[in-house]
C-alpha cells in the first residue's frame, strides 16, 4: 500500500534523508518543507494521507510543528499527523491526542533508525491508527496515579499494555512479543478486566482508552 | 576592532565629562544656565538660617535671654542646652523623615535649575517613622552643614550680579537724579567691588566722570558674576551628589544587583544557546547518521547476498561523515564551554588562540601570580571575542595582544591597527562583554576613533 506523504523538517540533511526512506519503502512524498506555514500551504495543495512533521522548527523554534499538526488535525480530519521531537513532552502528549488518538504519531526522532518500525508507524498512522513512541507510554506508565491498577497486572501483562498504548494491533503485539494472536487477545481481555476497562475493538479507541486509564 | 560604525563612540561617561568640561570654559556670560544658578544660589539663601549652626546660635540666645534676661555672657549651661535642643530637633527631623523630604527639595533644585540629577537614597522598608539609625537622613544634616560656608559664597557671588548692575547704573541714574546746577557739592556714591564691604564700597566717586569710572568697574564685576555663581553652583552640585545620593553602600548594592541580574541572565542565555546548539548540531547530525544506517543495514538484508551493494556503500559514507561532523559539532561546543587548554594556564590559551587567528597575532604575556580559573575564562573569553570582532570589522594587518598582571589586577588588551569606529552600542558583542567583566568588579575600555587604530583594555580582579 502506497501513502501520500508531506514532510515538514527544517534540517536539511535530515528531510533528505527522511524523503529517502519513505521514498524507499513505497510511498509517495508530495512535499518536503522546512516550517510550519508551507506545511500548511503543502497540506493544502497536495492533501496527503499522513504528514510527517519535526515539532521545532523556524521561525520561533519552539513548537510551530505542533501547532501546525492541531490545526491539520482540525482542518484535514482524512490527514494523518505524525510529530518528530528530539524530546518526547507530556504536555505535547496531552495537545496532540486532546480526546482523539485516531491518525496521530508522536515519536522520537532516532526511531527513524529502527526503518521497520518506523514504517510500521507510518503506515499505522496513515490509516487512523495510533503510533506513541515508548517513551510517552512509559513516562505515562511511570506518573499514573492508577499504580495500584497497574501493579495488579502480570510481568507480560504490563508489556502487552505498553506494547498497546503505543498503538499496536494485536497482530503488531504478537509480532513484537513472537507469539500468537490468540494468546495476545487473552493478555488484552485480562488486562481490560483488571483495569475495569470496556473491551473496545478499534485499536485507537482502545489506545485511548488506555492512555486516558493511566493519565486519569 | 573596528565594529562597522561610523560614531566615535567609547565610555559614553567620559564623553559627557569632557562636554561638561568644555562649556565651563567657553560658556558666554550671560546665559540661560547663568540664570539659572543665580536662581540656585537665591533658592539655597533661607538656608543660612534654616541651619543647625543657626539653631545653635538662637537656642544659646534664648536660653541666656529666659535664664537672665540677656544680661551679661551667655554661660557654659546655656551652651549645653542649645546643644541638648538642636540634637533633639535634628532627631526629630531625621526620624520623621523630615530631613529626607528636604533632601528631596534640594535634589529637585539641583535636577530642574543646574540639570544635576542624583538618585534619591533606597527608602528603608517600613513606615513614616524611620528612626535614628536612617544613614540618609544624617547625610541630608551633613548637607545643610556643608551648606552653610556654600550658602554664603553664595550670598557673595549674587553681591557681584547686585554690585555689578548698580555700579553699571551710575552713569544714568547720575543724569536722572543729580543734575543739581554747578557749584552745588555732591555726596559722593560708593562704587562696589568685590574687594570692599559691601554697604560702603571700595571707592567713591562724585562727578558724572566718576561714574563711568564705577561703570567699568560694574561691567567687569558682571562679567566674572557667572564664573562666581557657577563656582557655588558647582560646588553645590557636588555636595548633592556625595551626601544625598544612594549613598556608596546602597551604589554599590545597586551595582551588585544589575551585575547579578546580567550574570543570571547571561548563565540562563548560555544554556539555551548550548540547548540550541545540541539540538540543532549533534543530535540531529546522530539522528541522521542512525536513519542512514538504518536503511543500509535493511538494504545489507539478512542474506549474503546485497542486492545494491552502491547504495549500501553510500548510506554508510553519508553516516560516516555524519559522525565526524557530529564530533567536530562536540568538539566546538565543548571547547565554547571550557577550552581544555585553558587548563595549563591563560598564556597557553592565549597562545593556540593566537595561533587560530586569521590576522596575524602578537602576543605579549606577562602574568607573575596566576588568576583563579573563572578570572582566566572570562579573560580567553574576552580575548576569543576581541579577536573574532578584529577579525571580522577591522580590516587590520596585525593585532597585538597583552597581557600582563600587576597590583592584584589583570590587564588584557587586545590592539589592532584596523579601521576602528568599534560601537558598544551596536551589536551586542562588546557590550556583552562588559557586561561579563563587570560581574567580578572588572572593566572594559574602548579606544576607537574612526580610522583606528582600536585598542580595548580589559581590566580585571586577578582572584573572583
Amino acid at each position: 500500500m502506497s501513502v501520500r506523504v508531506v514532510i515538514a523538517e527544517d534540517a536539511a540533511l535530515f528531510r533528505a534523508g527522511l524523503t529517502r526512506l519513505i521514498e524507499e519503502d513505497g510511498h509517495q512524498v508530495c512535499a518536503a518543507v522546512g516550517d510550519g506555514d508551507l506545511l500548511l500551504a503543502a497540506v493544502r495543495e497536495h492533501q496527503p494521507d499522513v504528514v510527517v512533521a519535526d515539532i521545532r522548527m523556524p521561525p520561533t523554534h519552539t513548537d510551530e510543528g505542533l501547532r501546525a499538526a492541531l490545526e491539520i488535525r482540525r482542518r484535514h480530519p482524512g490527514t494523518g499527523v505524525l510529530v518528530l521531537s528530539q524530546y518526547i513532552e507530556t504536555r505535547y502528549t496531552a495537545r496532540l491526542l486532546q480526546g482523539n488518538a485516531a491518525g496521530v504519531g508522536y515519536l522520537l526522532k532516532e526511531r527513524v533508525a529502527d526503518v521497520a518500525e518506523f514504517a510500521d508507524a507510518l503506515k499505522r498512522v496513515a490509516t487512523g491508527g495510533t503510533a506513541l513512541d515508548p517513551e510517552v507510554v512509559g513516562q505515562l506508565l511511570r506518573v499514573s496515579r492508577r499504580a495500584d491498577g497497574v501493579a495488579a497486572l502480570t510481568p507480560r501483562e504490563r508489556h502487552v499494555l505498553a506494547l498497546m498504548a503505543e498503538g499496536r494491533s494485536n497482530a503488531g503485539v504478537a509480532d513484537a512479543l513472537v507469539v500468537t494472536g490468540g494468546t495476545v487477545e487473552k493478555h488484552v481481555a485480562s488486562i481490560f478486566d483488571k483495569l475495569g476497562l470496556p473491551p473496545d475493538e478499534a485499536d485507537n479507541r482502545r489506545v485511548l482508552a488506555v492512555l486516558r486509564y493511566l493519565s486519569s | 576592532m573596528g565594529l562597522p560604525a561610523r560614531t566615535p563612540a567609547a565610555d559614553p561617561s567620559s564623553g559627557d565629562r569632557r562636554r561638561g568640561r568644555r562649556s565651563w570654559r567657553s560658556a558666554p556670560p550671560l546665559t540661560r544656565r547663568a540664570a539659572r544658578e543665580v536662581v540656585f544660589c537665591l533658592a539655597g539663601l533661607p538656608f543660612i538660617v534654616f541651619n543647625p549652626v543657626a539653631f545653635f546660635v538662637v537656642a544659646v540666645d534664648l536660653s541666656w535671654w529666659i535664664s537672665r534676661g540677656a544680661r551679661g555672657n551667655p554661660t557654659a549651661t546655656d551652651v549645653a542646652v542649645a546643644v541638648i535642643s538642636v540634637g533633639v530637633l535634628l532627631v526629630l527631623l531625621v526620624s520623621t523623615t523630615a530631613a529626607r523630604r528636604l533632601g528631596t527639595l534640594h535634589r529637585r533644585l539641583a535636577a530642574r535649575l543646574l540639570g544635576v540629577r542624583v538618585a534619591p537614597p533606597p527608602v528603608p522598608a517600613g513606615p513614616t517613622w524611620s528612626g535614628l539609625r536612617d544613614g540618609a537622613g544624617w547625610r541630608v544634616v551633613g548637607y545643610l552643614l556643608a551648606k552653610l560656608p556654600v550658602s554664603l559664597i553664595a550670598l557673595y557671588a549674587l553681591f557681584f550680579w547686585v554690585g555689578g548692575l548698580l555700579n553699571l547704573s551710575y552713569p544714568l541714574l547720575w543724569g536722572a537724579f543729580r543734575n543739581h546746577p554747578p557749584g552745588v557739592r555732591l555726596d559722593p556714591v560708593p562704587v562696589f567691588t568685590p574687594f570692599g564691604l559691601f554697604g560702603d564700597g571700595t571707592f567713591r566717586v562724585a562727578t558724572l566722570g566718576g561714574t563711568f569710572a564705577a561703570a567699568a568697574a560694574g561691567a567687569a564685576m558682571l562679567l566674572a558674576a557667572p564664573w562666581v555663581t557657577r563656582a557655588v553652583a558647582s560646588t553645590d552640585g557636588w555636595l548633592i551628589r556625595g551626601l544625598l545620593g544612594p549613598g556608596r553602600l546602597a551604589r554599590r548594592v545597586h551595582d551588585l544587583e544589575l551585575s547579578r541580574a546580567s550574570a543570571v541572565d547571561d548563565a540562563a542565555a548560555l544554556l539555551r544557546r548550548l540547548e540550541r546548539d545540541l539540538h540543532d548540531g549533534a543530535q540531529i547530525r546522530l539522528a541522521t547518521l542512525a536513519m542512514n544506517l538504518g536503511m543500509a543495514r535493511r538494504k545489507l538484508g539478512d542474506g549474503d547476498e546485497v542486492a545494491d551493494a552502491a547504495a549500501v556503500r553510500e548510506l554508510v559514507d553519508a553516516a560516516l561523515r555524519g559522525a565526524k561532523d557530529a564530533l567536530a559539532d562536540l568538539r566546538s561546543l565543548t571547547r565554547g564551554i571550557h577550552p581544555p587548554v585553558l587548563d595549563n594556564g591563560l598564556a597557553d590559551a592565549l597562545a593556540s588562540l593566537a595561533a587560530d587567528s586569521a590576522i596575524p597575532v602578537r602576543l605579549d604575556t606577562g602574568i607573575p601570580v596566576r588568576p583563579t580559573p573563572a578570572i582566566e575564562t572570562i579573560a580567553y573569553f574576552c580575548a576569543a571575542e576581541l579577536l573574532a570582532n578584529a577579525a571580522k570589522h577591522s580590516f587590520a594587518t596585525t593585532i597585538t595582544v597583552r597581557v600582563a598582571g600587576k597590583r592584584a589586577k589583570l590587564w588584557l588588551s587586545v590592539a589592532d591597527d584596523g579601521t576602528g569606529g568599534a560601537d558598544p552600542s551596536r551589536g551586542t558583542g562588546l557590550s556583552g562583554l562588559a557586561q561579563r567583566v563587570a560581574v567580578v568588579d572588572g572593566t572594559l575600555r574602548i579606544a576607537s576613533p574612526p580610522g583606528g587604530p582600536t585598542t580595548v583594555t580589559v581590566e580585571l580582579p586577578l582572584r573572583a
